[in-house]
């Protein structure tokens, strides 16, 4: 069957998990501009900017013939859970012949679950299934694990393009894994190609660091998000991304209570400041806000699509939590008519502001150190007086007391 | 004399400025560009040049700032390349170290920046709406014919209040033209815009942040002085305006210029000459056809058919191919 999926972040793990499931797969394009204009003309007018990206990708897709559109889904009280059922209406309206299939969490129904199962597997048997499962979490795992990489080192390239160039390479060695090993062995041969490639040397106390954290289509998929990690790398500045797909399947499948992975965690931290979930990641996110302070980031870059209710709570409370934790938050709400020119002069003019921050800190932090140290020794040189006195006193008084005995 | 220069290509003047070693501004130059940056850059660092009557060898760095910095830079041979907000902010720091709030307003964009011991801690800037810059007011001057240069000191005549809607331009027009059937006079009227344009500012921009004094206004409107009397009533304290309140992007981006290069010690300046500046540049476009994207990419070429610059492309295909690399981010 002729399958697709959409287009968020690196889908070289959907693409060979699906080719192994037997399928042949219509690669979705990166979105483009035209895209978001086909999506925009299609979908409701006041739905979430990913929708109407996803919508067009999907025409895209139908386009080039794709019968079967899988996706994860979000069943959740926010607009996310309506998604599979618009997508398919608008594509049923618009005469084409595709299924959207989503896949929404196993524990929830998992009847509904293994139906889905059944309708993707293309007639795989069963006991395949989790061996390739391991194989695609296994390829997801070790690229994503590269991409954090990648997106540390590349803010130190002397030549502007060398990283992002590699990682194109990259995905297309990943894409011709067919084992385990296979997977293994290109993983070590990405980390030498990225080890090869010329970096500025910076002292560890001159790095700067800032999180992102946001709707989750919005912040893995760079072509939508004007492509913002880039351009804090080139900036100088080290990006953490809270979502990757791999992290996102940890997340749903390992049950809550377990302390692990991280995001786990995460999400309890959060419970002091958002005690309820309002359906996206915005619980998530506030706690990872709070994880990224803890860890001494810099600051936190906030991307929400234009409207978009969960990442509008938390919009709402960032200004007194980036008081209290003493982090510049910056918040860029996009949709597809947001300038590229804007964003990357915001991004500037917020890199500026957390780096002179950071070395301001750091000035303090000399100062305060030698401050502290200095009242520290003062401190110990007057109880030591004062200890002297004390047994001055008290040498003084015990002969009168001993006699008085 | 040596001099440091700071240019500002915003969306409706070019600035230029010299300043010499003890940051004494001894230049400076507001032109309207009228669309044609390059053209106004050129004719700006002409006058320059015939003003102070300095050579090559004088210009010790130049910074660029504004919307067409990128472009502007190329064009001179930049040593720092720096986006609005912090060109802003290090002038106003320059002559008013205590300054907390900083209002800006331009020609087609506003933003506010908050500081705090002399360090920028929050910015905003309008991000969808052209309602409450310059351009707009222009406008407005224009259709009620009045110059703008008088447009202030009208507003301070008026004897009454009028509300006038400043949510949108197209909004605040046909409220204006309902409110001058009424019979307000063209005073009040202006009054009336000034105000909107204030409250829209502080609504749009100062959400959600607490604003200190000592607030300063700058950027081209703030030669209006009915602006400047909006301000105050709104945020109930002094305003002040600074001397040079016209180009301090400009002025910023010569600080930050002057800064560069003794800290990193740079002994030869990028600076191409102003002969160099004789030369035909021409900027040109064409659409890419790689992808569906079809981005515009644009090419700075030289009169002897090299590409000096290139940006525009969204998957950086074009990047690297150009001899100036991009530079935005020193």
């Amino acid at each position: 069957m002729k399958t697709s999926f959409p287009h968020m972040g690196c889908v070289t793990g959907y693409k060979v998990l699906l080719e192994k499931l037997g399928h042949e797969v219509i690669m979705p394009d990166a979105p483009s501009q035209r895209t978001m204009e086909l999506g925009v003309k299609y979908s409701p007018e006041f739905i979430c900017f990913p929708f109407k990206v996803m919508m067009g990708t999907y025409i895209e897709c139908a386009e080039k013939g794709a019968e079967l559109i899988v996706s994860s889904g979000g069943a959740g009280p926010c607009r996310a859970g309506m998604y599979p059922d618009v997508h398919q209406k608008v594509l049923q309206e618009l005469g084409y012949n595709t299924k959207v299939v989503v896949f929404d969490s196993m524990f929830q129904d998992f009847n509904a679950f293994y139906e889905k199962v059944k309708a993707v597997k293309n007639g795989t048997p069963n006991r395949k299934l989790p061996g390739l499962a391991l194989f695609c979490y296994k390829l997801i795992k070790k690229m994503d694990k590269l991409e954090k990489q990648m997106k540390i080192m590349r803010a130190y390239e002397i030549n502007q393009g060398d990283y992002s160039r590699a990682w194109k390479d990259i995905v297309k060695m990943f894409e011709k894994c067919d084992t385990i090993r296979d997977v293994d062995r290109t993983y070590k041969q990405a980390l030498e190609i990225f080890e090869a490639i010329p970096r500025r040397k910076v002292e560890e106390s001159r790095r700067i660091r800032v999180g992102i954290v946001g709707e989750i289509y919005v912040i893995m998929e760079p072509t939508v998000n004007k492509n913002v990690e880039e351009i804090l790398n080139n900036l100088g500045v080290e990006v953490e991304n809270v979502q990757y797909i791999s992290d996102w399947v940890e997340h749903n499948i390992m049950p809550k209570w377990l302390p692990f992975p991280k995001s786990h965690r995460v999400f309890r931290m959060s419970d002091k400041v958002a005690p309820l979930n309002c359906g996206g990641h915005d619980k998530e996110n506030m706690g990872w806000v709070h994880d990224f302070a803890k860890r001494g980031f810099d600051g936190v870059v906030h991307l929400m699509p234009f409207a978009c209710l969960p990442e509008l709570v938390n919009l709402g409370k960032f200004p007194a939590i980036s008081k209290e934790l003493n982090m510049p938050i910056m918040s860029l709400s996009l949709d597809e008519q947001m300038g590229e020119a804007h964003v990357k002069t915001r991004l500037e003019a917020f890199t500026d502001l957390i780096k002179s921050k950071h070395y301001a800190k750091q000035k303090q932090g000399i100062g305060d150190a030698i401050g502290s140290a200095a009242q520290s020794a003062a401190r110990k040189a007057q109880s030591k007086a004062q200890e002297v006195k004390d047994n001055l006193a008290a040498s003084s008084h015990t002969p009168i007391k001993q006699h008085a005995k | 004399m040596k001099y440091y220069l700071g240019i500002d290509i915003g969306s409706v003047s070019t600035n230029v400025i010299a300043m010499d070693e003890n940051y004494n501004v001894c230049f400076s130059q507001y032109i309207r560009a009228n669309g044609q940056p390059l053209e106004s850059v050129k004719k700006g660092m002409k006058m320059l040049k015939d003003a102070i009557g300095c050579e090559d060898d004088d210009i010790l760095g130049i910074g660029t700032t504004g919307s067409g910095r990128e472009l502007a830079g190329v064009l001179v041979g930049a040593d720092v390349i720096k986006n609005e907000i912090t060109a802003h902010a290090t002038a106003t720091l320059h002559y008013h170290p205590d300054a907390r709030t900083i209002f800006e307003i331009g020609g087609q964009d506003s933003k506010i920046i908050i500081l705090q011991d002399g360090m920028v801690t929050d910015f905003a800037m309008n991000t969808v709406c052209a309602a409450g810059t310059g351009s707009f007011l222009d406008h407005q001057a224009e259709r009620l014919g009045v110059p703008i240069e008088q447009f202030g000191e009208l507003a301070l005549t008026a004897e009454k209040d009028v509300r006038i809607a400043g949510r949108c331009t197209v909004f605040a027009e046909s409220d204006m033209i309902a409110k001058q059937q009424y019979g307000f006079s063209k005073a009040e009227i202006i009054k009336g815009l000034c105000t909107a344009l204030v409250r829209n500012y502080i609504n749009n921009l100062g959400r959600a942040k607490t604003l200190k004094p000592p607030f300063i206004f700058q950027g081209g409107v703030a030669a209006n002085v009915g602006i400047r009397k909006a301000f105050e009533d709104e945020v109930g304290e002094k305003v002040v305006i600074p001397k040079y309140y016209n180009v301090m992007g400009a002025i910023g981006s010569a600080i930050l210029a002057k800064e560069y290069i003794e800290d990193n010690q740079i002994e030869k300046p990028s600076f191409k000459g102003f002969g160099q500046l004789e030369l035909e540049f021409k900027p040109t476009s064409f659409e890419c056809r790689g992808c569906s994207n079809m981005c515009e990419v644009i090419r700075v070429i030289s009169s002897d058919n090299e590409v000096l610059a290139v940006w525009g492309d969204k998957c950086g295909k074009y990047a690297g191919t150009s001899k100036a690399s991009r530079t935005a981010g020193r």
